[in-house]
């Protein structure tokens, strides 16, 4: 690892001004950060740990919904009887990932921020990688690219976004909360990521000095939801293809329906076409079939990861059948 | 107490469940692996390596930003001796001097004592290369559009060729029901030892170079150390420290890393540390060979195998290291436990611009049991028979002679086998169920067989060559301690060594312990590889301990009822007379062994361990992944001296061995592995091992210790075979290469469709 | 031939004092390989030659050298800051916050229980205790643990008093080459503690993020069954 500086603030508003400067980089798990660092892809100048802030809460909104600090382990989100009872395709998601010692570091904001697997992206040495070195290109376009992205990639990166419990988020529709050194705010998660394009270093919306505080789930529609995740061993893998689906059925049909996947998209990708070929439709196999084919509609599959394409529509059709069944 | 070697019924020590020698430690976090240990004023290591697969070095750049007087350079120059590794040949060099001829190829070392500095600096050096045409794969190589290797030889970029014959394979064509061929591959596999290779080395002018660290065998290193550094036998002292996994991994690439290490400790006049990173261990240290293999059979109207045709061909990288070796014993393998009466086996292992392949648990085997076991299946299709019976019908008997017209005068106890592993598989009302239920479930379960041997010790001469020497000593502390270079890490030597000893001496488990693994201490009986340490090396310590035993009653007036504290009195008075207490016994070949060399005929091994393997897989066709639901494995082993630790090295063996076939693949990029994390080069987690279901039968062959045989990579064999076979009897699918990955299985079910209304699960 | 050095309790095998940190800069350069190495001090590399034990006083144990050295920039006075570790205080005031507690533990505290099998999170190898749950400590900064307990496998049990899952390990045979022994022990304890659930499957998913290449999977799944079912809920 390269130095740094460190800082332990005792507040909020003293964690956004030690971290408004260039080079600043908030601590709480360090998971993805220590990680990288020794990696040489992440060289902050300076890192404010954030883990004493008093953002460790997780408590039920008088609308029924959910606030979850950013500090909240993912273990004890997915442990949570609430979560358990109310969320269970977020608890399912977070018990997918990893494994039980790196849930007990992760908190809820550090996941959010979790960066790409893509061994390009991890390895300095390995070649142009327009999300580590904007400018130089991307080494995964015509390289080993069975792991990469089929959905949202640009000429400048194909990587994959690797978390499964901002795909779980998404589904759930999650408000995060934000507090910078302009104040508050609060951003969608559909609006938190954006597309690499041209700027595929740009992963979300914060600026400089900005920290996630927390993040409101409103109530879920439905109890009927579940997290099906697709990968190469039983555990301690990332998604080749996920779903979380939460659906409202009644009559045998769905009322509403929200589906977002994971494994396959540069960033959690909510499939809104999918759920609107299906809302209103019969709770059936062919109807889940055409969600299906319109979530991987405009699949741009690459060299070796073609197969993406079918496994995907196949995750979110089972996916769908499980959680409705 | 007497020796109770012939009788099974009266053994207290040997066939019991004994606690690990090193047991207690290992809990406590107390045993010592190399990283574990530091010296004073010790410095670390690094190595600086190749970044192109093959070419010449033009120049060596230091960058000017750092603060090279710190360190310590040592470059090819610099070696006293000869600056070649040697395991068979001497092709491969300790350090690059102007050719390279694989990625990861080491160059030169550096040596800080900041270990932190290290990757920078070592990052810092620049190599101006002119690059050469690379071979990366075996068809470029056999294409021999670029020569390689052994441009000066008969065979160029051929490290070793076997062929093999018996009866007249060219006639019997003419005289089959049915001809069919097959091709079969398997991939690179790496150990994945959780502990990466290391060393500490230390030099001094009086006492020479002494290295510590995580290694098999501790006399190879020793014997390439002298070499390098042009010292005698005594000059030179290897400690095995803790061995945290090697699987065959760390049988010659030790001998590289100890090679670098006292370079820089030479140099530096202090103890040097090198410890491989997860990266640098997964790119630059040896793997299992890939392999291709090519079958045609002929069989008559019954089944019958009448002739076999097979080529072979393995990847042994860029110098030839153990690929003479591995290829003896893959095409020693390639005909199954069947009789056939004509045959012919070429086999050819090929030079790629690769990382060197080395030893890993089947040596050859693996590779080879794969392509037969499948095969068998396909012949079970053509002819229209069960894939069972075709293998019983052609199973090898006592008296049958085997493709080197070995006549196996050893029980060949294979019916039994198989008709355990049908009985305790309940394979046929399986195979029935799943049959029926697959009709309507896309998750399609399987049911598949693997018959396989594994020769016990080294092939044909070896071990007259190797010329083993062990035994027992008695220490003034009153403990017997076991000598030999054999080694731990993990499979129990220690223990079921403990365990010899103690039956053939008669006394307590607890009274036995081991000598240091140091080639100052201990006699060489050879490296700890081949499946052979029980069997042969045991064999040595069950006679030396006999031999003593026989001693004592000559000499010191042991009685023949002895108690235990009657042998520790008697062994105080043959101290008294003799000045210590030691018995140590050479190796003997069984009678009837009989090896040729050049025509390959004769008694390959002394003894064989025989298996049947079932399998049983779900294959989800709809999400492409394949799942072993369940295993059982029946075995014939001879004695077997621990039933704990015999049955930990079948779960342990299996558990690679589905990761072999499902899930271990190794992405080469310019002949470079560009997978080498943990986390995308991957394994088999406690999720993804099935029940493992171990059985024993036991055939006590003479020579092995108290009737033991080998047992250790044995279990590696049967897997990948039986795995497949099931996928095919779930699938109806036919996959003849492993690694077999979802989107193989993608592939081949893609263009099925998916039909929305037939999904019912 | 050099021994093995042999420690008092009140003594350490100390690392180097930090890099000089004068020039913070890291290279943004495409073929980033970040350099402090120009500025490696003379007195870094002279403090290397020798360096042995260093006489501290009993009760907290000196981290890093006190003579002279200056401190890594900290833009906030430096706090006091200090971990317990199987039960003793430690103090990590001038500690490199690089330093990981992984090796805080094997290389500063000589606690080498805890072993690094790939130093990025992968393995479970280096599994420890902090404040009674189980994290990878190759991924967690020592500094980070300051006013936290830390327990390793060294803390759990000594020779003769075996840890009720140490003792069921040994019984079971839940080990071969032992390396990856101390990481599944310590997950196993930590696990205790869990809301997971009874099934064989709950438990294989709970310990899966303990590789083990040897394979002893079965033999460890049997000791946490013994464990589980002889402790209180």
């Amino acid at each position: 690892m390269n130095q740094f500086n460190y800082l332990h603030p005792a507040s909020t508003d003293q964690a956004v001004s030690s971290a408004s400067s260039d080079g600043s980089k908030f601590i709480a798990g360090g998971t993805t950060l220590v990680d990288l660092m020794k990696l040489y892809v992440e060289n902050p100048s300076t890192l404010v740990d954030v883990n004493d802030l008093p953002l460790a809460q997780v408590e039920s909104l008088p609308n029924g919904g959910l606030r979850v600090g950013a500090m909240v382990r993912n273990s004890d989100l997915a442990f949570h009887p609430t979560v358990k009872e109310k969320y269970a395709v977020l608890s399912e998601a977070l018990l997918s990932g990893a494994s039980p010692q790196l849930r007990n570091m992760a908190t809820t904001g550090g996941n959010l921020l979790q960066r790409t697997r893509c061994p390009y992206f991890r390895d300095v040495t390995a070649g142009p990688c327009n999300k580590r070195n904007p400018g130089t290109g991307c080494s995964a376009i015509d390289g080993f690219n069975r792991t990469m992205a089929i959905l949202g990639t640009s000429d400048h990166c194909i990587a994959t976004h690797p978390s499964d419990m901002d795909v779980a988020m998404t589904a759930l529709e999650a408000l995060i909360f934000i507090e910078g050194p302009k104040g508050k705010r609060s951003v969608p998660i559909n609006d938190f990521y954006k597309l690499p394009g041209d700027t595929p270093h740009i992963e979300n919306v914060l600026e400089p000095g900005e920290l996630i505080t927390h993040v409101e789930i409103p109530p879920a529609i439905s109890t009927k939801q579940h997290y099906l995740k697709l990968r190469d061993r039983a555990s301690y893998e990332f998604a080749l293809a996920s779903a979380a689906v939460v659906a409202r059925v009644e009559g045998g049909h769905i009322h509403s329906v929200r589906i977002a996947m994971g494994g396959v998209g540069t960033r959690p990708w909510r499939a809104h076409e999918a759920e609107a070929v299906l809302t209103g439709k019969p709770a059936t196999p062919a109807h889940f079939q055409a969600a299906a084919e319109a979530a991987l509609r405009g699949a741009k599959p690459h060299t070796e990861n073609a197969f993406k394409v079918e496994l995907a529509k196949r995750c979110v059709i089972r996916a769908l059948k499980v959680a409705t069944a | 107490m007497t020796d109770d070697s012939t009788n099974p019924a009266q053994r207290r020590v040997v066939g019991t469940p004994q606690i690990r020698k090193e047991g207690a430690e290992k809990v406590l976090g107390r045993a010592k692996y190399v990283d574990d240990i530091e010296f004073p004023g010790m410095w670390h290591g690094a190595t600086v390596r190749s970044t192109i697969p093959r070419g010449r070095i033009l120049a060596i750049h230091f960058d000017e930003s750092v603060p090279w007087h710190e360190f310590v350079i040592v470059t090819a120059a610099d070696i006293p001796g000869n600056n070649h590794i040697q395991m068979i040949a001497a092709d491969q060099p300790c350090l690059a001097d102007g050719a390279v001829n694989h990625c990861d190829e080491p160059i030169l070392l550096i040596a800080h004592p900041d270990k932190r500095l290290l990757p920078q600096a070592v990052a810092s050096v620049r190599i101006d290369y002119e690059e050469l045409p690379a071979v990366l794969s075996i068809e470029e190589s056999e294409s021999k559009r670029e020569i390689i290797w052994g441009a000066d030889t008969s065979t160029p970029n051929v490290f070793k060729e076997f062929v093999l014959q018996k009866g007249n394979v060219d006639e019997a064509w003419s005289s089959a029901a049915c001809i069919v061929e097959g091709e079969y591959s398997t991939g690179a596999q790496e150990h994945l030892y959780i502990e990466n290779n290391g060393m500490i080395a230390d030099y001094s002018d009086d006492g020479g170079i002494t290295v510590w660290g995580s290694l098999q065998c501790p006399f190879y290193v020793h014997k390439s150390l002298m070499a390098v550094f042009n010292l005698p036998e005594d000059k030179v002292r290897v400690i095995q420290t803790e061995t945290g996994g090697a699987f065959g991994g760390k049988e010659d690439y030790p001998s590289i890393i100890a090679s670098h290490a006292a370079l820089l400790a030479l140099k530096a006049r202090r103890p040097i540390k090198m410890i491989y990173d997860r990266m640098e261990d997964l790119a630059a240290t040896t793997k299992r060979h890939p392999s291709r293999t090519r079958h045609r059979t002929a069989v008559d109207k019954d089944g019958k195998l009448l002739a076999m045709e097979i080529e072979i061909a393995t990847d042994g990288g860029a110098y030839s290291t153990l690929s003479s070796t591995v290829l003896s014993r893959a095409t020693l393998h390639a005909t199954g436990p069947y009789v056939c009466p004509n045959i012919r086996i070429r086999s050819r292992a090929w030079a790629t611009n690769t990382v060197p392949y080395g030893a890993f648990r089947g040596f050859g085997a693996p590779q080879t049991i794969f392509a037969i076991e499948r095969h068998m299946e396909h012949i079970a299709l053509a002819v229209g028979m069960d894939p069972v019976e075709l293998r019983r019908r052609n199973f090898l008997h006592d008296g049958d002679t085997t493709a080197t017209q070995q006549i196996m005068r050893e029980p060949v106890i294979l019916d039994q086998l198989l008709d355990r592993a049908l009985a305790v598989s309940d394979f046929y009302a399986k195979r029935e169920r799943y049959a029926r239920e697959n009709a309507t479930n896309p998750v399609k379960c399987g049911i598949g067989i693997a018959a396989f041997y594994h020769g016990s010790g080294f092939t044909g001469s070896g071990e007259r060559r190797l010329n083993s020497l062990a035994g027992v000593d008695v220490t003034l502390q009153g403990k017997v301690r076991v000598l030999v270079s054999s080694t731990e890490f993990g499979q129990g030597t220690n223990t079921i060594l403990a365990q010899i000893a103690a039956e053939a001496l008669g006394i307590s488990y607890d009274d036995v312990e081991m000598a240091p693994s140091d080639t100052h201490l201990i006699p060489n009986s050879g490296p700890t590889v081949a499946s052979r340490t029980s069997m042969v090396v045991g064999h040595l310590i069950q006679r030396s301990g006999r031999q003593l035993i026989q001693t004592l009653k000559e000499a010191a007036n042991l009685s023949d009822n002895y108690t235990r504290h009657d042998f520790f009195a008697a062994c105080e008075l043959l101290r008294a007379r003799d000045g210590e207490v030691k018995s140590l016994s050479r190796y003997e070949a069984p009678p009837n062994i009989y090896w040729n060399d050049d025509t390959y005929t004769g008694e390959a091994y002394p003894a064989f361990a025989w298996a049947v393997y079932v399998a049983e897989v779900a294959v989800d066709t709809i999400t492409y992944s394949a799942e072993v639901i369940d295993f059982h494995t029946v075995q014939e082993v001879g004695t077997v001296l621990n039933p704990t630790l015999a049955a930990g090295q079948i779960e342990g063996g299996v558990a690679q061995g589905i990761g072999y076939a499902l899930y271990e693949k190794v992405q080469l990029k310019n002949g470079h592995m560009f997978n080498n994390q943990m986390t995308n080069y991957i394994m088999p987690t406690a999720q993804d091992v099935p029940p493992i279901h171990v059985y024993f039968e036991q055939i006590p062959f003479a020579y092995g210790a108290f009737g033991a045989k080998g047992i250790g990579e044995l279990p590696h064999d049967g897997p990948a075979p039986a795995i497949l076979n099931a996928i095919q009897n779930a699938t109806g699918e036919s996959f003849s290469a492993i690694p077999l990955l979802p989107e193989d299985i993608f592939l081949r079910f893609a263009s099925y469709g998916l039909d929305p209304e037939n999904i019912t699960a | 031939m050099a021994e093995r050095p042999t420690l008092r309790d009140d003594q350490q095998l100390l690392d180097l004092e930090p890099l000089s940190p004068s020039d913070n800069s890291v290279t943004d350069d495409a073929s980033s390989i970040p350099s402090n190495l120009g500025r490696v001090s003379r007195r870094t590399f002279l403090s290397g030659l020798g360096a042995t034990g260093l006489m501290v006083s009993a009760g907290t144990f000196a981290l890093a050298e006190e003579e002279s050295g200056t401190p890594p920039a900290q833009e906030n006075p430096s706090i006091s800051r200090s971990t317990t570790i199987n039960g003793k205080s430690y103090d990590l005031t001038g500690l490199d916050p690089r330093v990981t507690l992984l090796d805080l533990l094997r290389e500063r505290i000589y606690f080498t229980g805890t072993k690094k099998g790939c130093d990025h999170g992968q393995c479970g190898a280096c599994t420890v205790h902090v404040n009674g749950r189980r994290v990878n400590s190759c991924l967690t900064l020592a500094i980070m643990t300051a006013g936290k307990e830390v327990t390793t496998i060294e803390g759990l049990g000594q020779p003769g008093n075996l840890h009720p899952m140490q003792a069921a390990f040994v019984e079971h045979d839940g080990y071969q080459c032992g390396y990856c022994t101390s990481g599944q022990i310590m997950s196993a304890v930590a696990l205790l503690k869990e809301p997971i659930g009874t099934t064989d499957e709950d438990i294989k998913q709970a310990m899966a993020g303990n590789i083990c290449r040897c394979g002893a999977y079965p033999n460890i799944l049997a000791a946490v069954k013994q464990v589980r079912g002889n402790a209180s809920a």
